[in-house]
């Protein structure tokens, strides 16, 4: 391990279950209020600390606008309780803006400027859709063909790479019954008890006999998205919805969805000084940048290069949380960096369990400390490609 | 009752079956509130069966529902708990299975909650009115009677209204009016015999069908090449049509009429044959069960032969020769030679018309209470073009009357039994000292009854003053009013004195186009300015209507030198279940027809062809500013031009089967007859904050994919129909209706409204978002190259062009850039190979 000027923990980290997305258990519970609901469960599992010294709240979220909007990040620290002396900002890179966040707040301690920091990510797919309410592109993007692929769908992209790559409808399906499986497993087995903070979702539905306002309360604890009887003779009979005759289909995709997850990041002064436990130690993180119209390999890019900033070798990792945001782009990373599909995404990933958007990186920060921490490994990445051509990747230590 | 204004606030329907669901999702379709009753289900809440038939709703083809929205409307009940809501209903119509027991039981539950004034009618199809009326309370039956709807109720026209005893004869007109003007039926009063009219007409038919086909040897698939559109009934025929409602069903009605009628003189005929029975013993019922007396097997047909008593790929078709000869227009010459003719083929059809007409004569008296609803009973129930006795009646009465006899007493006729002596009297015209100069049982004074020898004029009641021009027999004459003038493609026209019902002088001009298909070239163009011309400076209002649907086709860009010929009216079964489905392909082809372009492309007359299309706009927009309101009164199809016509009417008066769309993408082109301006006029007019993109786009994807309307509310949504333009549930009635609001716009003070001056523009960045859907379905290859033009100026055109968002135009700039369009589309190899492609074929073409 090389030197850092001073060291970032993770002292706490939980998530909201996933919810599906635009129907599903938390389509009427808005996104600040879940981003508000992790940041108090955060908060709880760090009993010493002093809210007060909190340096600032910086959320994660892909479509900040509507009921994410106005920097939700701010608006959800005040519900959540925390004092007005506590800042808070959104950002967005897409699907890795939650773990964005836990580098900026890791990056801010490491540098010496801060002692505490909650990193987070919140997302409703149900109410802001994919490309926001009012998708509006620049005419010059069709002024130039290199320049079309902005406005490709993330659907086209994954039919691009699994073209190139040569991924097959079969190796997809197969990854994806993979990815259901392990996640009813680990969900049967209590693996997601740790990280999940449960949400009562309380709806106001009028009796429309009665003409009274009825409560509907229900508390939610399991993530929606794994569906029990998945298998290749299942998914073989959707259609592509991208292309005509093409590969991907909702099957082998990840699915759209509601949830939020929130980090708590500390230096070591701020460790003794609030007498916290450390759950993990950040170590590095690295994006990179693809054409556009192949946006699912991002991580290709961006894995080799947080490795050699960090001095680990791929060997060295015991877990890597790869964000499926297609099975194709997902094989295409594996096949190109050798990945051991036995350490990605051990759990299930975002085909089973779900991809809200800016949320899904502050999530699976939670699942991989968690999880290193429960099997005794240590060192362990999260990854995802990134809309428009990205890749990000994050390592953490558990301790 | 009698005394008071009869309405229907609210309705409900017993038993949420097939029928029962779909006559609660017509009520609903005609704005009638509707309570569904069923048994309260055992398992999911007492409603949970009832719900799950109006969910059911939304899911079935042809939809029962206008809009599937409107499933929300039909509120479900349960007998257990909601008995007491009866009490608000002015109409309860019980469709239960067919069980007297069963609905016997019913009523003495339901019976004690009905509303003082609550009508009670059983839909049924088979059993005695009399009979069902006797399990109803004797103080409440003069309240009760049947109503036969027939399958799909939506779209078929006729409803048997038979009475009971004490049926008070007030409430039956005042629920004839209810069924003819607000669910829009075709009503034939039926006397209570078995199967009442429609079916006992049709099902013996049927049973006369195989009995000849056997004899004759013929296969099912040959019987129907047959019994189909040569004869002028559905395509579908005899048997797929026994498939389609259902081989269960065809032998529980052959089964009631063995059972109920002993003495009839064909009784021994009235039996369910060993095949059909093996078909329905082992579960192939047709359609539902996805096999009967045909089965598909993958793209093929196949039909079940008798003699192998297995499936075999279908490929019996009429000879030649007989087809040929049915082609003759005179009936008397075409049944004269096929039974004349000794091929199989021709006994086998002259057999069934004799039969047929055998029949009919011997029992009209018992089931109908004169000859033109024994006619109407099969052109509305069975899809028929014309009914039996018209038939003979064409053919020349004495004539077939002879020809009848003679095959009796050679024992040729499936029965014995004389006909009757009226028919010999009707054909000696002397007797009657009356028409001398027509025999037959259709006059110009009435339609023969026999009960009372007597030729029946048309029911007077008032609801048939709003038809001002109801369908005709085969003996009636078209007298659509009094010219104003005629051209080879317009006629402007008021209905005068003669025009039925219609006010001689309320000073309304009709224009109805001569067209085929009411198709608009430059000679339809020239007409309709010279008809607004006319009506400006001698009329209150201008009606557009056709005499027959559809509206129109569509533009017809070849310049119409002679006037087409051989135009078939559509056939009064325009609405047929399949045919719907099919309705949006058959579209494409329509538009492609009406474009009829292979020839102006030859000539290289794009020059021509642009000029045709300013006409084209300059008309529209003459609709809209002309000094007098236009209306335009739309049934069937409105395709292309006719859907942009009708936009740019003051108003429309649609019927519910009003199938609107702007299609011209399916062949290639974009709309360019005012179209595109009117929609991105709209959505400038009615964006929410200032934004005309979130309803372009919607405008952009129905016009892109060539969406058609499946109903006229569903054209509301489209935007073709605004939401003040009325919705008519009969299209005997929309003239009437058309009248009425161009007369109320009239009165109203018309004044034309002012041109629109600040349309706000989509723009750049609307074509941007819009090219931004395209290209990922380029990328995807659901579209190709070429539809990605044809998209991208489509875009171009309803975003006003490369300008900056927000930028103001007035209407000339969008039609300039309509025109420019459509010509370059059509200059494009590509739009003519798919014009040209689905000229030949009938199918869009993928280029």
């Amino acid at each position: 391990m090389t030197k850092q000027i001073q060291d970032a923990y993770i002292v706490a980290a939980v998530r909201t279950p996933v919810g599906k997305a635009p129907r599903g258990m938390f389509k009427t519970v808005r996104p600040d209020d879940m981003l508000a609901h992790v940041l108090k469960a955060a908060l709880a599992q760090c009993e010493g600390l002093d809210h007060a010294a909190i340096d600032d709240v910086i959320a994660g979220c892909a479509m900040p606008e509507a009921e994410q909007g106005m920097n939700v990040a701010r608006i959800a620290l005040l519900l959540a309780g925390l004092p007005d002396s506590v800042p808070g900002m959104t950002v967005n890179r897409f699907c890795a803006s939650g773990l964005q966040s836990v580098a900026l707040a890791a990056d801010r301690i490491r540098l010496g400027n801060a002692d505490v920091i909650i990193a987070a990510g919140t997302e409703s797919m149900s109410m802001v859709p994919m490309t926001g309410n009012k998708m509006s592109l620049d005419p010059a993007i069709f002024l130039r063909d290199e320049h079309v692929a902005i406005a490709y769908g993330m659907g086209i992209t994954g039919e691009k790479v699994a073209q190139r790559w040569q991924v097959s409808r079969e190796a997809q399906d197969e990854f994806a019954v993979t990815s259901h499986a392990r996640a009813l497993k680990a969900i049967e087995t209590g693996e997601f008890e740790q990280e999940i903070a449960p949400y009562t979702v309380l709806e106001k539905r009028p009796d429309l006999v009665s003409h009274e306002v009825r409560d509907i309360s229900s508390t939610r604890d399991t993530d929606e998205g794994p569906r029990p009887g998945t298998n290749a003779a299942t998914l073989a009979t959707l259609k592509p919805v991208f292309a005509a005759n093409g590969s991907v289909t909702a099957g082998n995709s990840s699915q759209m969805s509601d949830g939020a997850g929130a980090v708590i990041v500390a230096s070591e002064a701020a460790l003794k000084r609030f007498n916290l436990t450390p759950i993990g130690r950040f170590l590095g993180y690295s994006v990179a940048g693809v054409p556009p119209e192949i946006m699912g390999i991002g991580p290709i890019k961006a894995i080799p290069k947080v490795l050699k900033q960090v001095g680990l070798k791929l060997d060295d990792l015991d877990w890597i949380e790869l964000n499926e945001a297609f099975a194709a782009q997902s094989l295409a990373v594996i096949h190109d960096l050798g990945l051991n599909r036995a350490k990605v995404n051990p759990l299930g990933g975002a085909i089973a369990l779900g991809h809200p958007l800016g949320a899904t990186g502050a999530i699976r920060v939670a699942t991989l400390l968690h999880g290193l921490r429960r099997h005794h490994r240590k060192y362990g990445m999260v990854t995802m490609c990134v809309g428009t051509g990205m890749g990000a990747a994050g390592v953490f230590e558990a301790l | 009752m009698n005394n008071r204004k009869f309405m229907v606030r609210k309705a409900a329907v017993l038993g949420a079956g097939v029928m029962g669901a779909q006559i609660a999702a017509h009520l609903v379709n005609a704005n009638v509130e509707t309570l569904l009753f069923e048994l309260p289900a055992e398992q999911g809440g007492p409603n949970a069966n009832v719900i799950k038939a109006i969910e059911n709703l939304k899911k079935q083809d042809p939809a029962p529902l206008s809009m599937a929205a409107k499933a929300a409307s039909i509120q479900p009940a349960n007998y257990d708990q909601n008995l007491e809501l009866l009490g608000d209903c002015d109409i309860v119509i019980e469709a239960i299975a067919e069980r007297m027991d069963w609905k016997s039981e019913l009523y003495k539950k339901v019976a004690p909650h009905l509303g003082e004034d609550t009508i009670f009618a059983s839909n049924t199809s088979g059993l005695s009115i009399n009979e069902l009326a006797k399990s109803f309370p004797e103080n409440l039956r003069h309240r009760f009677c049947g109503i036969h709807f027939f399958n799909p109720p939506r779209y078929m026209h006729l409803a048997e209204l038979i009475p009971c005893k004490e049926s008070d004869a007030a409430m039956l007109n005042d629920l004839e009016a209810f069924l003819v003007t607000c669910l829009g039926k075709g009503v034939i009063r039926a006397k209570d015999t078995p199967n009442f009219i429609a079916n006992r007409i049709g099902v013996f038919s049927i049973l006369a069908t195989m009995h000849h086909a056997d004899e004759f040897g013929l296969g099912f698939d040959v019987v129907d090449a047959l019994t189909g559109t040569l004869i002028g009934r559905p395509k579908s025929a005899t048997f797929r049509t026994a498939d389609v409602v259902g081989l269960d069903v065809l032998a529980h009605v052959i089964a009631t009429m063995r059972d109920t009628l002993p003495q009839d003189p064909w009784h021994r005929y009235y039996a369910v044959p060993d095949w059909l029975q093996a078909l329905v013993d082992k579960g192939a019922l047709g359609q539902k069960a996805r096999r009967g007396i045909y089965q598909k097997m993958g793209k093929e047909i196949h039909v079940l032969d008798l003699a192998k008593g297995a499936y075999i790929l279908s490929a019996g078709t009429a000879e030649d020769d007989i087809k040929e000869l049915l082609k003759r227009k005179n009936l008397a010459s075409q049944l004269g030679a096929l039974r004349a003719n000794s091929h199989p083929q021709a006994q086998f059809l002259w057999s069934i018309f004799r039969d047929l007409f055998h029949y009919c004569a011997v029992h009209l008296g018992a089931i109908a209470d004169n000859a033109r609803d024994l006619d109407f009973s099969m052109r509305w129930g069975f899809g028929w073009n014309q009914g039996p006795l018209e038939i003979w009646q064409a053919a020349g009465w004495s004539e077939i009357a002879g020809w009848i006899n003679e095959d009796i007493a050679a024992g040729k006729s499936m029965s014995a039994v004389s006909l009757p002596e009226w028919v010999r009297e009707l054909g000696q015209s002397a007797s009657q000292a009356i028409d001398i100069s027509i025999q037959g049982v259709h006059r110009t004074q009435g339609s023969f009854a026999p009960s009372n020898n007597t030729f029946r004029p048309r029911s007077t009641l008032p609801v048939y003053r709003r038809q001002l021009f109801p369908d005709r027999l085969l003996s009636e004459r078209a007298q659509y009013g009094t010219t104003i003038f005629e051209s080879d493609a317009v006629r402007m026209w008021h209905t005068g004195e003669s025009g039925g019902n219609g006010s001689a002088d309320d000073h309304i001009a009709i224009l109805s186009f001569k067209s085929k298909m009411h198709t608009i070239g430059s000679d339809v163009l020239d007409g309709v300015q010279q008809a607004i011309d006319e009506a400006e400076r001698n009329w209150r209002a201008l009606v557009i209507w056709q005499t027959e649907p559809p509206f129109s086709a569509g533009a017809n860009l070849q310049k119409a030198t002679a006037r087409l010929k051989g135009d078939e009216p559509p056939s009064a079964f325009s609405v047929l279940a399949k045919k719907i489905r099919k309705t949006a392909q058959s579209a494409v082809l329509k538009a492609a027809r009406g474009l009829n372009l292979a020839d102006a492309l030859m000539a290289g007359k794009l020059a021509e062809i642009e000029a045709m299309v300013a006409q084209f706009q300059q008309t529209s927009q003459d609709l809209r500013y002309s000094m007098i309101p236009t209306v335009a009164a739309v049934d069937g199809l409105a395709l292309g031009g006719g859907c942009e016509f009708i936009m740019h009417c003051d108003r429309a008066v649609a019927t519910m089967e009003s199938y609107i769309g702007l299609v011209e993408a399916g062949v290639g082109l974009l709309p360019a007859g005012g179209g595109c301006k009117e929609l991105a006029l709209r959505a400038s007019r009615d964006a929410k904050d200032g934004d005309p993109f979130p309803l372009l786009k919607n405008y952009f994807q129905n016009v892109a994919t060539a969406q058609l309307s499946k109903s006229a509310e569903q054209a509301k949504e489209l935007g073709y129909l605004r939401a003040a333009d009325p919705v008519v549930m009969n299209r005997h009635e929309l003239l009437y209706v058309a009248k009425a609001q161009a007369i109320a716009l009239a009165e109203a003070g018309y004044r034309p409204p002012l041109k629109a001056r600040n349309i706000s523009v989509a723009g750049s960045t609307g074509i941007a978002n819009i090219k931004g859907m395209l290209v990922n379905m380029r990328e995807g290859n659901f579209i190709s190259d070429h539809d990605y033009l044809i998209g991208t100026r489509i875009a171009h055109v309803m975003c006003g062009g490369e300008l900056t968002p927000g930028s103001v135009v007035d209407e000339d700039w969008f039609l300039e850039l309509e025109r420019a369009a459509f010509i370059e589309l059509l200059a494009t190899e590509k739009t003519q190979a798919r014009v040209e492609h689905t000229l030949k074929t009938g199918k869009p073409l993928r280029n």
